[in-house]
């Protein structure tokens, strides 16, 4: 954990192996349980766990400061939006319903079509890893470095934001103040009409209270 | 439409095994960009161990499906034991950019898959961070003193916060006037 | 004059007995797995038990926070509760044991004897896992911690990151998710509505704490937590919640310098003097955003909405009972000694002396005590004394406590907010107020020479 424990530690033979296997375990389960899970705020929860291994992994990466924002920004920031947003859409805590349409009359083959139909965005996403992954085995000579990341990798990133990368810094900072705005924007809405109808939904309760009163 | 009828669970054996024999088509397929390489064909030959393995893979998973397991346990396993034996003997730096392949394939499934508007941010967020293992995996093995895929793992990470910040924002504002956050109720555009 | 002058007093030696008990225990523990036991393994076993004695080092700072979290809560609870009643002017527990004292005790064998009740509806695994996510973070979170108030001693010393502060600061970001999924997961309208204003709450606050603490780092120019603790070495105007260096040159000028240092530390004159003045207030002014954040954060009370019993009945806790509720119990403690020590190593100097070292060595007798007791038995032949750690150590639980009693003071104090007005306050004055001091820090820290 420590900066004198990692690097040794992980050279070790097989350890950064099996560190890789254990997390990449976990967070292949846990992905699967979010897209599979029915209760949709639950799923949002395990998200924190795939994004956590995920963090792990930037450890083995040696990416310290990036492990750590992920936690920060990731698995604490965005869950929590998502959550919240999930339970303020979804008021009545229902699961998703596994809706099906399933032809019974047609003829065994077009059964079959149909059934490739509805699963259409399975093979998109299978077809789409063959590619990545053949695309990676065909490409397989990258020049790799023996080098090992400095320890204080965080100054270097530090430096090269406020150098060579300042522009796109100052941009990144442009669009979060305007995603930020637009974000208070659409989430308010409407306000001034709701708080119309809370008005005319008080008068009606006063008219009505009257009346109850005047028919005393 | 009257034929149409909502049912439980559909036969869908016929579709796994299809979805088996696809991925095997896959990792023959991924033999065809080895081929041009000087020792391609060697290694075809030599190695045949993964491609056996996801067919047995297959044939266990259809097998075990058609006894009648459970689906969700199917496919995480399946899923997980051809990952490791498509990474098994590979150096570290593939084995990593594998694993962002897969998430960002499953990142894919569920985008276009989930009905909720929700999820599919969800789903975006995962594809983001399949994106973001990449770029750490290559700024650790091909430029660990510049750092340079850290970099853009933090303008990522900016973007990735705006884009859920705003996401939900439009969710909820569509909510409000919709009262649903079923994707497949968003017709309006539709002609 | 001191209508509850017995009062002070009992709390007082309280106070003492239990500190003293404490740290004696965790300190023991830590010297026989770190050095005792390895020493007994070697002189036993010669270099075969090097692997093991490796083992034994690494697994010490873990077991020394895993004995010191119950007996600290324990003994939190009962000081809050002594204390409470002193301020308020009532009796605090006096049933149980001589003057109550064992009062929690009892308390803590009451809930793990408690059935561990899961509502109908609930999600019971969610349940089950939201008190270990809301626990986990506060230990892991106070590791790194461990190096920076024992003054890096040798035995904690792996647990030093580069990035020390902001390891601290995402761990301490993951408990308002816990809350929120406590709240949903037991299935009752109190508990989601309690770890809703949590997260909302959380969201809040913790950008102006971790804008002040961007702002001592900006001084300091690292992340790492020992180094922070070891620039403010040398008295109390060296400490970073009196300008963040910005007063070294003075201590210098003070210590034997003369005009020469304030040449150095200061160069353009009165320009100099009066940035290091703006230097003061604005990190003074952090060290209270920070303290406000973190009371925030942790829902400590003017900030503890999310179980506010008058409205909602528990909060988030509502439907936990027994081993789970005494885990969110003992973690909402842990957190506020967390919360302290950071506050006491990023503001308050960590293990530093406020009495600058050329005061300090012209008092008769302390150099010679020290000397003593570097010379002694225990500490050369047995390692049991440390010197530079023990005066750290003392002045790091000096400062903790004190803290932590502040805290309450603010407890038994202040009336808790109202959900609009918490959150007015968070948006509308404590955002601003962070940035305008980060700002003038990073102009003001250009004319001033920080930390020689």
């Amino acid at each position: 954990m420590g900066q004198d424990l990692l690097p040794p530690l992980l050279s070790a033979p097989g350890v950064e192996t099996w560190a890789f296997y254990i997390l990449t375990t976990l967070s292949i389960c846990l992905a699967i349980a979010v897209l599979a899970d029915r209760v949709v705020i639950r799923s949002g929860f395990i998200l924190i766990g795939v994004f956590g291994t995920i963090s792990g992994i930037f450890l083995l990466l040696s990416a310290q400061f990036l492990a750590l924002a992920q936690i920060m920004i990731y698995a604490v920031g965005i869950t929590l939006m998502v959550v919240i947003a999930l339970m303020l859409t979804n008021p009545r805590l229902e699961r998703e319903q596994a809706v099906v349409y399933y032809d019974e009359s047609l003829p065994p083959l077009a059964k079959i079509f149909a059934s490739c139909k509805r699963n259409l965005s399975l093979w998109v996403s299978v077809l789409s890893f063959v590619t990545l992954y053949s695309a990676l085995i065909g490409e397989n000579h990258w020049p790799l470095s023996d080098q090992a990341v400095s320890p204080d990798a965080v100054k270097v990133l530090g430096e090269a934001l406020v150098t060579n990368y300042s522009i796109p810094f100052e941009f990144s900072s442009v669009l979060l103040l305007a995603a930020l705005m637009g974000a208070v924007m659409l989430a308010k809405g409407e306000s001034k009409n709701r708080d119309d109808d809370n008005v005319a939904i008080v008068d009606e309760a006063k008219k009505q209270e009257n009346n109850l009163a005047l028919q005393r | 439409m009257q034929n149409v009828v909502t049912v439980k669970e559909p036969q869908s054996s016929v579709n796994l095994a299809l979805g088996y024999a696809l991925f095997a088509a896959a990792v023959v397929g991924s033999y065809a960009g080895v081929l041009f390489t000087p020792t391609g064909i060697e290694r075809i030959f030599t190695n045949h161990y993964d491609f056996w393995a996801c067919l047995g893979l297959a044939l266990a998973g259809w097998i075990v499906r058609s006894v009648g397991g459970h689906k969700g346990v199917i496919v995480t396993m399946t899923v997980l034991a051809s990952f490791i034996i498509l990474t098994l003997h590979q150096p570290m730096l593939l084995r990593y950019l594998t694993f962002a392949a897969l998430l960002f394939s499953m990142g894919l499934y569920g985008m276009v898959q989930s009905r909720n508007a929700v999820r599919v941010l969800l789903s975006i967020e995962l594809m983001l961070n399949a994106v973001n293992i990449n770029l750490i995996a290559f700024s650790r093995y091909v430029d660990p003193v510049a750092l340079k895929g850290q970099l853009f793992v933090i303008f990522v990470l900016t973007v990735a916060a705006a884009e859920a910040a705003v996401g939900l924002a439009v969710v909820l504002a569509i909510y409000r006037s919709r009262q649903t956050v079923d994707m497949d109720k968003f017709t309006l555009l539709k002609w | 004059m001191f209508a509850n002058g017995d009062e002070i007093f009992k709390i007082s030696r309280l106070t003492l007995a239990w500190l003293t008990i404490i740290f004696t225990i965790v300190w023991m523990v830590c010297w026989g797995v770190g050095i005792g036991l390895p020493m007994l393994l070697s002189q036993q076993l010669g270099d075969q038990a090097n692997l093991a004695n490796e083992i034994l080092r690494a697994v010490t700072p873990v077991i020394a926070i895993l004995v010191f979290i119950p007996i600290n809560a324990m003994f939190m609870v009962l000081i809050e509760r002594r204390a409470l009643a002193l301020w308020t002017v009532r009796k605090g527990p006096n049933r149980v044991g001589p003057d109550g004292n064992l009062q929690t005790a009892a308390d803590a064998v009451k809930l793990l004897l408690k059935e561990d009740i899961t509502p109908t509806g609930a999600d019971a695994a969610m349940h089950t896992f939201a008190p270990i996510l809301f626990f986990a973070p506060s230990i892991i979170g106070a590791v790194p911690l461990l190096a920076a108030v024992t003054n890096d001693h040798p035995l904690f010393h792996i647990l030093n990151l580069p990035t020390g502060i902001f390891y601290v600061l995402a761990a301490g970001a993951l408990p308002v998710v816990a809350l929120v999924m406590a709240g949903w997961a037991s299935n009752n309208k109190y508990s989601l509505v309690g770890g809703l204003r949590s997260a909302a709450q959380a969201i809040s606050y913790e950008i102006p704490l971790v804008l002040s603490l961007v702002t001592v780092c900006l001084m300091a120019g690292t992340l790492d937590l020992v180094k922070i603790a070891q620039q403010q070495a040398g008295g109390i105007l060296n400490w970073n919640l009196l300008g963040g260096g910005a007063l070294v040159g003075l201590n210098q000028a003070l210590g034997g310098g003369g005009a020469k240092a304030l040449e150095a530390a200061y160069p353009m004159g009165p320009v100099s003097y009066i940035c290091a003045g703006l230097l003061v207030c604005s990190l003074i002014i952090s060290f209270w955003l920070y303290l406000t954040g973190a009371c925030a954060e942790i829902n400590r009370i003017p900030f503890d909405l999310p179980e506010a019993e008058s409205e909602l009945v528990s909060g988030y806790n509502t439907e936990y009972s027994g081993m789970k509720f005494a885990i969110f119990f003992l973690a909402e403690f842990t957190n506020l000694f967390v919360v302290a020590s950071v506050t006491t190593v990023m503001f308050l100097g960590g293990g530093d002396n406020p009495i600058p070292p050329y005061i300090l060595d012209k008092i008769p007798g302390i150099p010679q005590m020290v000397a003593a007791i570097r010379d002694s038995f225990f500490c050369q032949t047995l390692h049991i004394i440390n010197p530079e750690t023990l005066f750290a150590t003392l002045w790091v639980i000096a400062k903790v406590y004190g803290l932590v009693i502040f805290a309450i003071l603010i407890r038994a104090t202040l009336p808790r907010f109202r959900i609009d007005q918490l959150m007015a306050f968070g948006w509308k004055r404590l955002i601003p107020l962070s940035l305008i001091v980060f700002i003038i820090v990073v102009f003001a820290r250009e004319f001033v020479n920080i930390h020689g």
